[in-house]
């Protein structure tokens, strides 16, 4: 059952959070030097070193609308405590020099700036940059783990293609999961706004204060208002098509089966998209559904373990934070084994209760927490989206 | 100077047309296939691109995206497309697939709910990568209409020159100013179906290029400019004739610096907020 005795083991970082990954990160503060990002992160793979970690996204310091909630974004992304160095590629602009500034603010454990206008080429910035990972990945090998409390589990709540047994195996199963954790004094983060709309009263029921549950009523109605606003109704447009083939029939019964990730217990706060939490609890993010957007506002918070049920599975996963994949139906966990972690199609089954389940999931979370790669990371599956309010040819 | 505007040779690419050069698209329907899409690639000398789309998208931005996707698929660079989709998003790989399909047989997809997972997606992909490359080798043939692209994030002389000179040449010229930021520029050129494309860059911009379509970098005299003057094709105050040469060197198969450090993510047309 819940193996509670096994003692927690992280990275505590200047600021007061834990990390459970001792990383590299490549990030490159512009577009343009995206695929040099990866590429230098590629380079450092050995058949002995997992190597850094880099992203890629499409941003180039556009001072748009989205300009804010996108430099929350990637200045939060950089401080995630289970890096242990992010080293920036820049051009050097303001901007960028302002959101390091922000990463560094925001608890980053260490940082190294690499300036393609200082360097004068991107093979020079490339070859710097290699050899600045390579000598971070040397120091990084040779920090210790140090005995952590269970508030330094900060673990975040997701799906991503959702089937008919969602509501019935995996979700309420990780439920259990997170409910022992936040007993524990562990921090627990739902997100994706999305998917509790036609959910959100049962959810402001569990408020400890009357306060918190006007917040979640009202960022779900501030969700549905800003797409009402594009003209489209949310209730006509979800379920997807893929929840539909995957057997959900409303929006209101994915919503249903989705807050149950959440558990029982008690709601301490709402935050918004990318926030940081600032006492142990569950709480809810106003975060949109899309997977890799929700779990890059994760990273970007401080979030540093996620749990993922799927019902028609998917191989993605973060940079920096370990992503557990639970399958909710034993058919697609035996057709796509190498992408799920864990299979909770086993209470549908009839061979586990929700309770066995819940408690792999805690076990699994700890072991992960401990050093035991995922899925998503032995495959390297690094995926990044920025989350815009707009689209990208209005600003 | 002149090009050899009556010999300039490409490759024939169904009803793509004839391009400049002969690639093959690994295309992920979704952000969740591309991170695969960039194995396959690598294994098997494809381009691809990441991007954040296909999924969450809403309103104007469904047809919008597939279109873009569509018009990706149909450019005359491209030789033959691999789609990979997962298998549950918004834009479906397999009715992409059906449509271009339709148009060149030279496509074919893939799923990853129905591959086996990521192991036998990435086996599958190579396979079908490799099939596809076997069944339409290149197969040269005259560019009888060249079309040529010009990214102007900020005003220059030197690109009102080059396009009078190219349009006296008979050479379809499309220029795209719309935004500061050369890689939406880029998407919009992509669309119009350009073979290559002049990048005059914002003064604080560096260079960048796109998956498939060879790009031109052409300096200014900024300061971030002049500080990687290294990183651009032609420098500051090239002549007429020094983009003239330049053209006709790319075309004839000489790679840009870009195209040696690889493209990024490109920048996708959205109107509308993901949900």
């Amino acid at each position: 059952m819940f193996n509670t005795k096994v003692e927690l083991k992280g990275y505590q970082r200047p600021n007061g959070l834990w990390g459970f990954r001792n990383h590299v990160l490549i990030l490159p503060l512009h577009s343009a030097l995206s695929a040099s990002a990866r590429n230098i992160a590629d380079a450092t793979v050995t058949k002995d070193s997992y190597g850094a970690v880099g992203i890629s996204h499409d941003w180039s310091g556009e001072s748009d609308s989205d300009y804010a909630r996108i430099f929350k974004t990637i200045s939060g992304f950089a401080a995630n405590p289970n890096i242990y160095a992010t080293v920036f590629l820049t051009i050097n602009t303001p901007v960028e020099i302002d959101l390091i500034e922000a990463a560094v603010n925001f608890g980053a454990n260490k940082i190294e700036v690499i300036n393609l206008a200082a360097l004068g080429s991107m093979e020079k910035l490339f070859e710097v940059a290699v050899d600045a990972a390579n000598r971070l990945l040397v120091e990084a090998a040779n920090e210790h783990r140090h005995l952590a409390p269970w508030s330094a589990i900060r673990l975040g709540l997701e799906c991503g293609g959702s089937d008919a047994l969602s509501g019935i195996t995996a979700n309420p199963a990780l439920g259990v999961a997170s409910d022992h954790l936040v007993a524990l004094g562990a921090y627990s983060v739902l997100g994706e706004t999305t998917e509790i709309l036609g959910a959100e009263h049962l959810l402001a029921a569990r408020a400890t204060d009357p306060e918190v549950g006007k917040q979640i009523v009202e960022t779900v109605a501030r969700y549905e208002r800003s797409i009402n606003y594009e003209g489209i109704d949310m209730r006509g447009a979800q379920p997807s098509r893929g929840n539909i083939e995957g057997g959900l029939t409303t929006l209101e019964e994915k919503s249903l089966g989705a807050a149950k990730k959440a558990g029982n217990a008690p709601f301490t706060g709402v935050l918004d998209f990318a926030d940081r939490a600032d006492k142990p609890g569950l709480y809810f993010m106003d975060t949109p559904g899309h997977d890799i957007e929700q779990l890059t506002g994760f990273a970007a918070s401080g979030i540093n373990i996620v749990v993922f049920t799927s019902g028609r599975g998917t191989p993605t996963g973060s940079a920096t934070v370990p992503t557990i994949k639970v399958s909710t139906n034993t058919q697609m966990f035996d057709s796509i084994p190498d992408l799920i972690d864990l299979n909770a199609g086993s209470i549908a089954d009839g061979t586990e209760s929700l309770e066995e389940v819940g408690a792999r999931i805690f076990n699994e979370i700890v072991e992960v927490a401990n050093g035991r790669l995922t899925r998503a990371e032995t495959g390297r599956h690094h995926e990044f989206s920025l989350s815009r309010m707009y689209g990208t040819v209005i600003s | 100077m002149k090009l050899d505007i009556t010999n300039l040779n490409g490759f024939d690419h169904q009803n793509r047309g004839v391009g400049i050069r002969n690639l093959q698209l690994i295309l992920p329907s979704v952000v969740c296939s591309t991170h695969i899409s960039r194995r396959i690639a690598n294994e098997v000398g494809a381009v691809t691109f990441a991007h954040q789309h296909g999924c969450a998208i809403i309103g104007d931005d469904v047809a919008g995206i597939g279109d873009y996707f569509e018009s990706l698929a149909a450019h005359p660079n491209i030789g033959s497309v691999l789609i990979v989709g997962l298998g549950c998003e918004t834009i479906q790989g397999n009715e992409l697939a059906e449509k271009l399909v339709a148009k060149n047989s030279s496509t074919n997809y893939l799923i990853i709910q129905e591959s086996g997972g990521v192991d036998g997606t990435y086996k599958n992909g190579v396979k079908a990568a490799e099939d596809l490359q076997g069944k339409y080798p290149p197969k040269p043939a005259k560019l009888t209409s060249l079309h040529i692209g010009i990214d102007l994030s900020s005003p220059n002389l030197l690109a009102a020159e080059v396009v009078t000179s190219l349009q006296s040449q008979n050479v379809k010229v499309t220029v795209s100013s719309s935004h500061k930021n050369s890689g939406l520029n880029f998407s919009e050129l992509m669309e119009s179906g350009v073979h290559l494309i002049l990048s005059f860059p914002d003064a604080n911009q560096p260079t960048s290029g796109f998956p498939f379509i060879p790009v031109i970098n052409i300096a200014s005299d900024s300061a971030l400019h002049t500080a990687i003057a290294t990183d651009f094709d032609l420098p500051n105050k090239s002549s007429v004739d020094q983009v003239i040469e330049k053209i006709q060197e790319v075309i004839d198969g000489a790679g840009t610096k870009v195209e040696k450090v690889g493209a990024g993510e490109i920048i996708t047309p959205r109107v509308v907020r993901s949900v």
